[in-house]
């Protein structure tokens, strides 16, 4: 039987009164599963009875959609041919799931006709470039300019993961925050959410201080207490979105970094939804 | 260790309990209906690479009542990196005799000359119900026969054993005091060699070989600090016999919400495995040694 003990988080109404919107929910993040869906499925529902205690309007996830971002050949080509799996899905949570496609920046052409395929024709608000494995590739290398050119027109979201790690890059095809904001200088007007923060996020908030086209990510690390703090004071509240990183990372290490923060609650609406309702410029359903 | 290392220490075992603060005489005094939360790992004072919110005791005390946390064993961040643990030690109390929330749990390092004074004062000076270790920072491991001999004398002595697993992911630490993880893998061994040893690993995340092992291993819990996923939890509890999961935050270092939040949030633990997280199976570890 459900407790209805609910220790360290605000009201159900207090929730609701900051319009959460989940920039960054990981479902089966590296394979939705064999059939296409059915992992993603799974972990979507895992992740409910958080969501519900949440009180999460939206959630935005990372779909895979055949262009090389797994290891699984198969289902590579099932999601090349069979858009239907992936919209499925999307109409199962209707008023809940957005979606960012996950790109291959090692492979243009195909990038390039999934952004029509998925941006221009819709329905999803943007897109997200993984941070090491199958598919990732270093946000400073050339191939990234001629998708973010379109991404511009097509006026999506761009959501690159990002990790300083002690000792160096755990994976070739990682980026740093630095190396966002090398890219994000050469593209002004187009908005650049830099995932995670850098994890290390000391170094992170440093190292895009100077670039006001880049928004930054609040998932993906511990609960460590004065990231938002120094965050806000940094950067201003209208430069931060919320991630939750569920179902793998938790509600309660992800939301408690905003709601326990020493900010006012004006800078929390922004940053659990506000923020990212405005940096989506493409029509939801 | 000696005989007379074990008398001096056995011999005043149980002399804590006049000394032990309210909150913990309270325990057994609770509404059954009021949750009573335990945090079993909570740190005092300035963490050395970066000031926290929460790093003034004052401040995380009425933090600690605020989310209705009656009471919290306290190591103290200076353990880590001081040679002096003697005074850290006694700052450490005279900071909990302050408040009646928080329990001292002393440091020991058994790499320091002398370590037996340190772990006979949180006894018989502080009346500590335990005593807190960070193998990796103290540079040992826990196949050290030194561990070995440490876990005896205090287990003599009725207190119980936290050992760190990790203070901070290595990945975001300051390059120039890179420290890995503490290895689990000898500690089973060592535990099934001491009767009655209570022992605690904090900051760990299970799995591996060295989780199954201590999973198997009576008298070895778990804190939840960073035991992360929204079902984490539920899972770790459902992985051992009853009793062995127990409630830390790793505040002030993390947000004491956090750890709040996601025992319960998968909405996986009923009523009763709730409570047992947040408190009785703190409480049962600390009582059990009749202190």
């Amino acid at each position: 039987m459900t407790s209805a003990l609910r220790p360290g988080l605000p009201s159900p109404e207090q929730l609701k009164s900051y319009r959460i919107w989940d920039s960054y929910f990981t479902p089966a993040y590296s394979h939705p599963g064999a059939d296409g869906s059915s992992t993603l499925v799974a972990d979507i529902e895992r992740a409910m009875p958080a969501v519900r205690k949440g009180e999460f309007e939206k959630l935005c996830y990372f779909p895979h959609v055949g262009i090389g971002t797994t290891t699984d050949a198969d289902f590579e080509k099932l999601a090349r041919s069979r858009s239907d799996i992936t919209l499925n899905v999307m109409e199962r949570w209707p008023k809940l799931l957005l979606g960012m496609i996950q790109l291959n920046a090692n492979d243009v052409p195909a990038s390039l006709d999934a952004l029509n395929r998925w941006l221009r024709d819709g329905p999803m608000i943007g897109v997200y470039f993984r941070g090491g494995g199958v598919g990732s590739l270093t946000c400073t290398h050339p191939n990234f300019h001629p998708l973010i050119e379109r991404i511009a027109e097509l006026r999506g979201v761009i959501m690159q993961h990002t990790w300083f790690v002690t000792g160096g890059k755990q994976s070739p095809g990682a980026s740093t925050p630095s190396e966002l904001a090398e890219v994000a200088a050469k593209f002004p007007e187009q908005k650049f959410v830099c995932a995670h923060a850098g994890g290390e996020w000391q170094r992170g908030i440093r190292a895009v201080q100077n670039s006001p086209n880049i928004l930054i990510e609040t998932s993906g690390f511990d609960a460590s207490a004065g990231f938002i703090e120094m965050a806000v004071r940094e950067l201003g509240a209208e430069r931060i979105v919320f991630g939750s990183h569920l179902p793998s990372r938790s509600l309660g290490t992800e939301l408690s970094k905003v709601i326990a923060a020493n900010i006012t609650e004006a800078d929390k609406r922004l940053i659990l939804g506000e923020n990212f309702r405005k940096l989506i410029q493409r029509p939801i359903g | 260790m000696n005989r007379r290392d074990v008398l001096s220490l056995a011999v005043s075992a149980g002399a804590a309990t006049k000394m032990l603060p309210s909150s913990v005489r309270a325990a057994n005094q609770q509404d059954s209906s009021e949750l009573r939360i335990v945090d079993t790992n909570a740190s005092l004072f300035q963490w050395p690479f970066r000031r926290l919110p929460l790093d003034d005791v004052e401040v995380l005390v009425e933090k600690y009542r605020s989310l209705g946390i009656k009471q919290a064993w306290a190591g103290t961040f200076e353990g880590v990196l001081h040679r002096d643990v003697a005074s850290a030690n006694r700052r450490l109390t005279d900071a909990c005799l302050k408040y009646a929330e928080l329990v001292p749990i002393g440091s020991v390092n058994p790499e320091l000359p002398g370590w037996e004074e340190d772990l006979r004062r949180c006894h018989e000076e502080h009346s500590m119900p335990g005593i807190r270790l960070h193998a990796n920072y103290h540079g040992y491991t826990l196949d050290d026969p030194r561990f070995a001999k440490l876990l005896k004398l205090a287990t003599a002595a009725g207190l119980f054993v936290q050992i760190a697993a990790t203070i901070e992911d290595n990945r975001t630490q300051h390059p120039q005091l890179q420290v890995p993880d503490v290895d689990l893998a000898p500690l089973a061994d060592v535990v099934r060699q001491v009767s009655g040893a209570r022992v605690q690993v904090l900051n760990f995340r299970p799995r591996g070989a060295a989780f199954e092992q201590l999973a198997k291993t009576t008298h070895v819990m778990f804190d939840t600090a960073r035991v992360d996923g929204t079902d984490g939890i539920p899972k770790l509890v459902e992985s051992l016999p009853a009793g062995r999961v127990l409630f830390g935050t790793h505040a002030p270092f993390l947000i004491p919400e956090a750890a709040l939040i996601r025992v319960h949030e998968s909405d996986r633990l009923d009523d009763a495995a709730l409570r047992a997280v947040y408190a009785t199976n703190a409480d049962t570890m600390f009582w059990k040694n009749g202190v």
